[in-house]
């Protein structure tokens, strides 16, 4: 279990939501500065998320990572992209060669080498997306653009919450979302409306970003396959323990147009944030607390929280009281 | 076929009650693999009536169900497919209706008896089959127990069946 300890880098969710105002779903996507357009983040907690992913890519390859035999092209360029990514963000950590097909990769954190030749499947030992993802903290999700749909056929993930590569292979963004009570404020349905917008503004170059959040109870992995353990423990939250056991559990999303595929790349960078830890900022504490307090019951049901919603904005409520005292 | 191809499942919007005359179709094509339902097929006959052009093939054994793709291969743009047969038969002839081009907007089935419905263990990734009113079940796999959820993926060719502890049961 890792959490985020420099706020600063700890995407907060709620900062485009407008003081006083409530939480709803919405097209919240938004375009990429020019000048910050790469999705690699190095935080403190780097190594210890690269181990934790690694662990659970190697115990369960088959939840963790999915993807169809024609895809080795695409998951090439995806594979390229991120190189060069990190070499040109963080040239102290990732350097690559490349003489001509043969390329070396070099992780200086982790003192590793990857030498491939580039385009050659049989020259690496996982397939490429599944290899060069397991040099980086963040999940990928390759969302290939056929028919007006996008299609999910290749997923690298650990981390995301309430997402199995291995049961949402092949289905469409449509029926990855049908589980979603995904309406807006005045009830619009937003799948198709949120695809749509996806397709025409995701462009070569031009990457857009937004932010999904929630909330978790003592466990950093949340997905369907392992329900029936984590289900349970949701109901052990009180107001005295939820500073601790409940935490903010954040994905920043990032969306990439590839170029040569014309496949959409989703990359989520999941971070953690303990109930405990907001005091550390008032305002973040006092606008979760009031967003908290005001979720819509489908929507708190959806993202798992309903037993615990309450002794969370319990305990929030007294810290609040607690901070306003210590400033005052 | 490719994954994301039609599939055959007890949701499928080619299913329907009632075969139904679709006018803006060059020709109808009717594939009767259920003798029960000979009344049904020639009902539907008189309804069209002469207004379409129609072909019937009475399908008698596994033979004729096995070269249903040639017939289906030989079809030309504009054809309207009606099946009617037991589950298991229609979902041969489906599937060979998708290979050979078909739309689910050019296929209507009509199915004697049954639907099947399948159920996939998010667990252990185990498919099995329940009955159709069935809303909770036991994977015959892992033991656990299952709840039956509304999702279907033409990959796993199952309905999403989530994991839960039956001891911690509550009612939210
Ligand atoms: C194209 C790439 C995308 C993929 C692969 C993807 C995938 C997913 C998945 C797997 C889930 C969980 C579904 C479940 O419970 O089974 C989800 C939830 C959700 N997605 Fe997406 N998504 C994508 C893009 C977007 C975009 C652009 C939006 C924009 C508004 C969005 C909004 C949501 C929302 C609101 C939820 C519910 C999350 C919650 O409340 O915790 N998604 N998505
Ligand atoms: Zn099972």
């Amino acid at each position: 279990m890792y959490k985020s300890t420099n706020l600063d880098l700890f995407p907060y969710p709620f900062h485009n939501i407008k003081e006083g105002s409530n939480y709803r779903y919405s097209n919240d996507l938004r375009k990429l500065e020019k000048d910050q357009t790469s999705c690699i983040h190095i935080t403190p907690e780097y190594e210890k998320q690269i181990k934790r992913k690694r662990e659970l890519l190697n115990e369960q390859p088959e939840v963790r990572f999915q993807s169809y035999p024609h895809t080795m092209e695409m998951q090439w360029e995806v594979a390229e992209m991120l190189i060069n990514m990190a070499v040109e963000s963080y040239p102290e950590h990732f350097q690559v060669e490349k003489n001509g097909n043969h390329w070396t990769f070099h992780n200086l954190t982790l003192n590793e080498t990857e030498s491939f030749i580039f385009g050659d499947t049989s020259s690496i030992e996982f397939e490429p997306l599944d290899l060069i993802g397991r040099h980086f903290t963040t999940d990928f999700v390759l969302m290939v653009h056929r028919d007006d749909n996008l299609y999910l056929e290749v997923a690298q993930e650990s981390y995301a919450a309430l997402f199995s590569p291995h049961w949402n292979k092949g289905m469409s963004f449509d029926e990855i979302h049908a589980p979603v009570p995904f309406v807006s404020r005045t009830d619009v349905p937003l799948a198709e409306r949120v695809r749509n917008f996806l397709l025409s503004n995701v462009l070569p170059g031009e990457p857009w970003t937004r932010i999904n959040w929630n909330l978790m109870a003592n466990r950093w992995d949340v997905n369907y396959e392992t329900f029936d353990t984590w289900g349970p423990t949701r109901f052990l939250v009180t107001p005295e323990n939820a500073g601790k056991l409940v935490r903010l559990r954040v994905e920043e999303q990032f969306f990439y147009r590839m170029p040569r595929s014309n496949a959409i790349l989703f990359v989520l960078n999941t971070q953690f944030l303990p109930m405990e830890d907001l005091e550390l900022r008032p305002v973040w504490l006092e606008q979760t607390y009031s967003i908290l307090s005001g979720i819509p019951k489908p929507m708190a049901d959806y993202k798992g929280f309903t037993p615990f919603i309450e002794p969370t904005v319990e305990y929030l409520k007294n810290l609040v009281e607690k901070v306003k005292l210590q400033t005052n | 076929m490719v994954y994301n191809s039609p599939v055959l499942f007890d949701k499928s919007e080619t299913i329907v009650e009632k075969f139904t005359v679709r006018r803006d179709r060059r020709k109808l094509m009717i594939i009767s693999a259920e003798p029960k339902e000979a009344d049904i097929i020639e009902q539907f006959i008189n309804h069209i009536n002469g207004l379409k052009e129609y072909e019937l093939i009475e399908m008698k054994d596994e033979l004729q169900l096995k070269n249903i793709s040639e017939v289906l291969d030989r079809q030309k743009m504009g054809t309207q497919l009606y099946i009617s047969a037991k589950w298991d038969d229609a979902v041969t002839i489906f599937m060979a209706a998708i290979e050979a081009g078909f739309s689910e907007d050019e296929i209507q089935t009509l199915i004697s008896g049954e639907k099947r419905r399948y159920v996939y263990c998010i667990k252990c990734y185990h498919l099995q089959e329940v009955e159709a009113e069935e809303t909770d079940t036991i994977c015959y796999h892992c033991q656990i127990s299952l709840e039956i959820g509304p999702f279907f993926s033409r990959e796993r060719k199952g309905y999403i069946g989530y994991p839960y502890n039956p001891a911690f049961v509550t009612s939210t």
